[in-house]
């Protein structure tokens, strides 16, 4: 870092001189006073600590300190994020500077971390009075105000108060009446030396007395480790663990704020810096205790809740896949100019590519050598009142097969990033009148087999008795199988065969490509489906037809698309290598595609499928037990908790799809049509009472009102109902914000057209308040997830329940009214949040590291919710500015 | 507005009231003839509009106005500030009728048919006249899609999957509207090759002629625009300009514009209103800037007011 400082000498500050590099040293040790005196506030590190164990506490910190400096100083130099400013380059050396300095001194001195603490405020206290001073005396050049201003002054004043009335009850004690006049002297005396005089003065002599006087009194264990005091008036005491780190953290605020102005030269500028520091200071605050929490709860929960976590190299593979894709494209991006910067540039872009090319490069190597990879660890359970330990393993086993649902989500993700990528290809390649043809007769066979789909899906696969499925049905499968499996193998035979170069042929066959892909995915697509319901399975000796067509496409698309990229990095034309591009995007949807529809299969059927040695299997590939198991009572190993993650996902889902439209309608409709008046203010008061309304309430009015009504007993279907009623006023609050965020002029606009209001709303207006609108839903489902208060009382759950709620097998379709039943939604269910509380009001019956580890599975349920509302909040964004 | 066709059959009266109150407000003026508002044009009128009247609220925001605007031709409207002269131009496609507070009283006819009819088909009759506003404002949406949205959203153009279920698919039609559209906008050349791009990345000048191919795309046989280089810089207005002027031989043209220059480059007649929402002139573009019959008219284009 010095380095660069000194040797970019345009950016170097022509009055960067020693008094600027001092207080940025004294500003980074402020900062880091800051951030111990709330390391000893969590009590992370003893304060009585001294030595070597403070000295390894202290390397700890220094390793977070210069890792975070030499990341972000790496980064600044190789011209990724510049970091440009003196300021933050002065800061962030005394940062490093004074932890390595305390690091020091912790191995040489025999001091505890609080004389320690102690210490560096009277170090800080002196520089800020010394560069007050220096200012004073005109010694540097500064432009400070005439005085500090009467804000400051009351402040120092209520700090001498406090500091007074200290200093006055242990001098004279606090039955004599003399400590009052102790008091107001040292309030009156450092309101005066902060107003009265200069400001360079004024906001640095009295800091640094009450940063000086806080200093010494911590250092000189006037208030130390085992310091106590018990006011009669209150039940309570203050620890001396409890005032040091206070005391500490608001010198280093103090301290800071000083040298910040000080460094910015007082005035306008002084008092800007200052202010901003310490803003930063409290931000800082609120991220670490985020951070504290989340970490915390990790430490605590990770270990049992990843017991027996095992997963095939296999499937981690296919997982990994659509990152992989991701990580290559970014580092396929050009580098820029072709200054020094470039090559620095390029090194950052292929380091993400680099990290997850790495682990797949693992676990290649694991599937083609065959041993296992394993990283043991111990975990404990309590078993009989009794804490045991036990063995278990994160491991990755070299099994070639992949689970079906694993190789689904991944393809169908890539599929559609390809298709996303994909621009248009019409108007190129050849002109077939066959293939007109078939793209005239295509949406006519989809249709077909979806509507026969629809009619087996109503009637059963044998209608009055006749045999529908097995003949008709059977005989449409293996006819769409066939002319899809014709279909996918188009591109590559317009590839191959042909006249001209490679890339000729290639933009000749750019027809095919649109109608192969397509038309062979929405065929099979039918035809899978279409087999489901018509209950048959074609097959050709041992074989499956439609996963068999499926890999077929797969590995023909495959084939075709990297004929096609070849062609491309062929061929010197600008138009044709973008067509080309285009093929390829379109091929690696295909192969994608069909990967989906093979996996989409195997998970349909419960059939798996092998080729090669490979397999696509339902079972076998992925085994958490924490989150896949349901509890074992009396098992050797614990089990899981399944059922909560079950019961809290569709508590979450059922609440969201009951409350979201609901509450959009309700904002749509206030805004827009209503007049606005005393019947639209009324709703938004009664809207803001719901939203602040205790959720017990919520839980005893599902309790009373709602359970007897649906059926008596607590279920799963209150749960949703409940949450969704809390889920309401903040979805209709946000909406209605956002919707009347929404310009006038686009309405305006869709009126001139002709377009009528309903129209312009659902075309326009809710579009552009999607945004917003799911800003609030994901604020909301971050409180209904945790929400336990209400689910206690209505929703039934037990601790460690051994059955999850089997919602999408309970629905029961019934010719008379209602039509349609659900026993799984009208019984009780687990949920992570009651798992929580009652794992903790079990006492000593429950498993303490079960209850963390079901509070950091709840942790990760929780942001996955987030994650997915922040993606689909980033599309729609995206969708109204730069696609 | 439920009786305008009622009213029309009063309508001597209605202009002699009107007259009188233009002489008593102008006492000074003496140059008032009763000429202009017999002022006549060969041809039809495209718009007829008599004794119109707006209110907002208590506000009398517009006084028994009364002109007819021939076919393709742009007639500018100009006057200070607050004169009615938009509010005038929302009343020839209802769009005041979005305004809760406004009550609009008076005849307007389209081809001889009154579109304050209560029987009326807002979505037939905003369709033949468009509207571009003062301030550009295509939707958050690619420049394609701003172009189709009228056309796709009154069911001329289908795309999609169902429509291509049911053997119709008018992506070609969609391609060629917007490339028709962006060619008479004269805006083609300048985002043919980004036309999926969202059109709030083009620049002002370019939104509004994206908004004015907006306009034209629903084939609407006139065109009322409230200002519509006001928010742009001087390119970008003689752009605007040069369109205007392009788009008068199919168009019928009615344009707000509080520049002088501007109404006397591009419009063939030009109708001045002046503080309280009253039309004090209404003539041929050159007679008014040469030689317009009120004083205040003359002391208005001079600049002595307003």
């Amino acid at each position: 870092m010095s380095e660069g400082y000194a040797d970019e000498t345009t950016l170097v500050n022509a009055e960067s001189n020693v008094y600027d590099r001092g207080l940025d040293a004294a500003i980074g040790l402020s900062v880091l006073t800051f951030a111990l005196g709330m390391v000893t506030l969590v009590d992370a590190v003893p304060l009585n600590a001294s030595g070597a164990a403070l000295g390894e506490s202290l390397v700890t910190v220094l390793a977070v300190v210069g890792g975070g400096v030499g990341i972000v100083g790496v980064s600044s130099w190789a011209n990724v994020t510049p970091v440009e400013s003196h300021r933050v380059r002065g800061i962030a050396l005394g940062l490093v500077g004074s932890t390595l300095g305390l690091t020091v001194l912790a191995y040489a001195v025999p001091v505890t971390l609080a004389t320690l603490l102690g210490l560096t405020l009277v170090v800080e206290a002196v520089a800020v009075a010394t560069a007050g001073l220096a200012s004073r005396v005109e010694a540097v050049d500064t432009g400070p105000n005439t005085s500090a201003g009467l804000l400051a002054g009351v402040v120092f004043g209520a700090l001498g108060l406090a500091i007074g009335t200290a200093v006055g009850g242990s001098l004279v004690g606090f039955d004599s009446p003399a400590w009052v006049a102790v008091a107001l002297g040292a309030g009156l005396v450092l309101t005066a030396l902060t107003v009265l005089p200069r400001e360079d003065v004024g906001s640095t002599v009295p800091a640094a007395l009450v940063v000086g006087t806080l200093g010494l009194t911590i250092a000189t264990a006037a208030v130390g480790v085992g310091w106590q005091w018990n006011p009669q008036s209150l039940s309570g005491g203050f620890t001396g663990g409890a005032v040091v780190p206070l005391f500490v953290l608001v010198g280093a605020v103090l301290s800071a704020w000083a040298a910040a102005k000080c460094r910015a030269g007082f005035g306008a500028r002084g008092r800007e810096f200052g202010a901003f520091l310490v803003i930063n200071l409290n931000a800082f605050l609120m991220v670490a205790v985020m951070a504290t929490i989340v970490v915390f709860v990790t430490v605590k929960g990770v270990g049992y809740a990843l017991h027996g976590f095992t997963i095939g190299a296999l499937s981690a593979l296919v997982l990994l896949a659509p990152l992989l894709v991701v990580v290559a494209n970014a580092a396929r991006t050009p580098a820029g100019t072709s200054d020094w910067h470039t090559g620095a540039r390029q090194l950052f872009r292929l380091l993400p590519l680099a990290a997850v090319g790495s682990v797949a490069a693992v676990l290649l190597s694991v599937l083609l050598t065959g041993d296992r990879l394993a990283y043991p660890f111990t975990y404990s359970v309590q078993v009989n009142r009794a804490q045991r330990s036990l063995d278990t393993a994160l491991a990755v086993t070299p099994e070639p097969t992949v689970g079906s649902l694993l190789l689904v989500v991944p393809a169908l993700s890539l599929s559609v990033y390809f298709f996303r990528s994909y621009g248009s290809l019409r108007n190129v390649g050849r002109r077939f009148e066959w293939v007109e043809t078939a793209r005239r007769t295509l949406p006519l066979a989809v249709a077909g087999t979806v509507a026969l789909t629809g009619l087996f899906l109503l009637v059963g696969p044998t209608p009055l008795g006749l045999p529908l499925g097995g003949t008709l049905g059977l005989a449409v499968v293996v006819l769409a199988a066939l002319a899809a499996l014709a279909l996918s193998a188009l591109p590559l035979g317009g590839v191959l065969v042909g006249e001209g170069a490679l890339a000729d042929r290639a933009q000749d066959a750019a027809t095919l490509f649109t109608l192969g892909v397509f038309g062979g995915l929405a065929l099979l697509t039918a035809a899978l489906f279409l087999q489901a319901t018509a209950t048959v399975t074609p097959s050709v000796g041992p074989v499956n037809v439609v996963p068999a067509v499926a890999l077929a496409g797969a590995v023909a698309s495959l084939a075709a698309t990297a004929l096609v990229a070849r062609a491309k990095r062929r061929t010197d034309e600008t138009l044709q290598r973008r067509l080309l591009g285009e093929e390829t995007s379109l091929g690696l949807t295909g192969v994608a595609g069909f990967l989906t529809l093979l996996g989409l299969h195997v998970a349909v059927t419960k059939v798996s499928f092998t080729a090669l040695g490979v397999s696509v299997a339902n079972a076998g590939t992925l085994s958490w037990p924490m989150t896949m198991q349901t509890y074992v009572p009396l098992g050797a190993e614990p089990g899981g908790i399944l059922p909560a993650v079950v019961g809290t996902v569709w508590l979450v889902t059922g609440a969201t799809l009951f409350a979201v439209p609901l509450g959009v309608g309700a904002a749509v409709f206030l805004t827009e049509y209503a007049e606005q008046g005393r019947f639209t203010a009324l709703v938004e008061i009664a809207t803001n009472a719901l939203w602040s309304t205790p959720s017990i309430v919520f839980g005893l009015f599902g309790a009373a009102f709602l359970i007897p009504r649906l059926g008596g007993d607590e279920s799963l279907l209150a749960g949703m109902l409940v949450l969704g009623f809390m889920l309401l006023p903040l979805v209709l609050i946000t909406s209605r914000e956002a919707v009347k965020a929404v310009p006038d002029e686009y309405r305006d606009a869709s009126a001139a057209l002709g377009v009528s209001q309903w129209v312009t709303i659902k075309s326009v207006v809710v579009p552009a308040a999607m945004p917003g609108v799911i800003t609030g839903v994901i604020l909301g489902v971050g409180r209904i997830a945790g929400e336990t208060a209400p689910l206690i009382l209505v929703l039934g759950s037990t601790l460690n329940a051994t059955e999850s709620a089997q919602v999408l097998d309970g629905f029961r379709f019934t010719a008379q009214p209602p039509f349609v039943a659900n026993d799984a939604l009208l019984s009780a269910s687990a949920s992570l949040p009651t798992q929580v509380w009652a794992v903790i009001a079990a006492g000593v019956s429950g498993s303490p590291s079960m209850g963390w580890a079901s509070a950091f599975v709840l942790l990760l349920v929780v942001l996955t919710f987030y994650a997915v509302g922040i993606t689909a909040r980033t599309y729609f964004r995206r969708k109204l500015t730069y696609e | 507005m439920s009786n305008a066709l009622d009213d029309s059959e009063t309508e001597t009266t209605g202009r002699t009231a009107s007259q009188t109150t233009t002489t008593t407000a102008g006492e000074s003026d003496e140059r008032v003839r009763e000429a202009w508002t017999d002022y006549d044009f060969a041809g039809t009128p495209k718009l007829s509009v008599e004794d119109l009247n707006v209110w907002y609220g208590d506000d009398h925001a517009l006084k028994d106005v009364s002109m007819d605007i021939p076919e393709n031709s742009v007639t500018a409207l100009v006057g200070p500030s607050g004169c009615g002269k938009s509010t005038y131009l929302r009343c020839l496609n209802r769009m005041n009728d979005r305004i809760k507070a406004a009550r609009i009283d008076g005849s307007v006819e389209l081809e001889g048919t009154e579109i304050y009819d209560p029987n009326a088909n807002l979505v037939e009759l905003r369709k033949r006249i468009g509207m571009v506003f003062q301030s550009p404002n295509p939707f958050p949406k690619s420049i394609r899609e701003n172009i189709s949205y009228g056309p796709r959203k009154h069911g001329n153009i289908e795309k999609g999957l169902l429509a291509r279920l049911f053997g119709r698919d008018d992506t070609e039609a969609e391609y060629e509207l917007v490339e028709r559209s962006l060619k008479q906008a004269a805006l083609w050349d300048e985002v043919e090759d980004r036309l999926d791009d969202n059109a709030l990345g083009l620049s002002g000048g370019q939104q509004q002629r994206l908004c004015i191919a907006r306009c034209l795309a629903v084939d609407p046989e006139v065109i009322l625009m409230d200002e519509p280089a006001s928010a742009l810089d001087p390119i970008a207005t003689s752009k605007i300009e040069d369109l205007v002027e392009e788009l008068s031989k199919e168009y019928t043209v009615v344009i707000v514009t509080h520049n002088m220059q501007q109404a006397a480059r591009i419009s063939d007649q030009t109708a001045v209103f002046l503080t309280g929402g009253e039309l004090v002139e209404y003539d041929d573009t050159d007679k008014i800037f040469e030689n317009p019959e009120s004083q205040r008219v003359e002391d208005y284009i001079t600049g002595k007011f307003g």
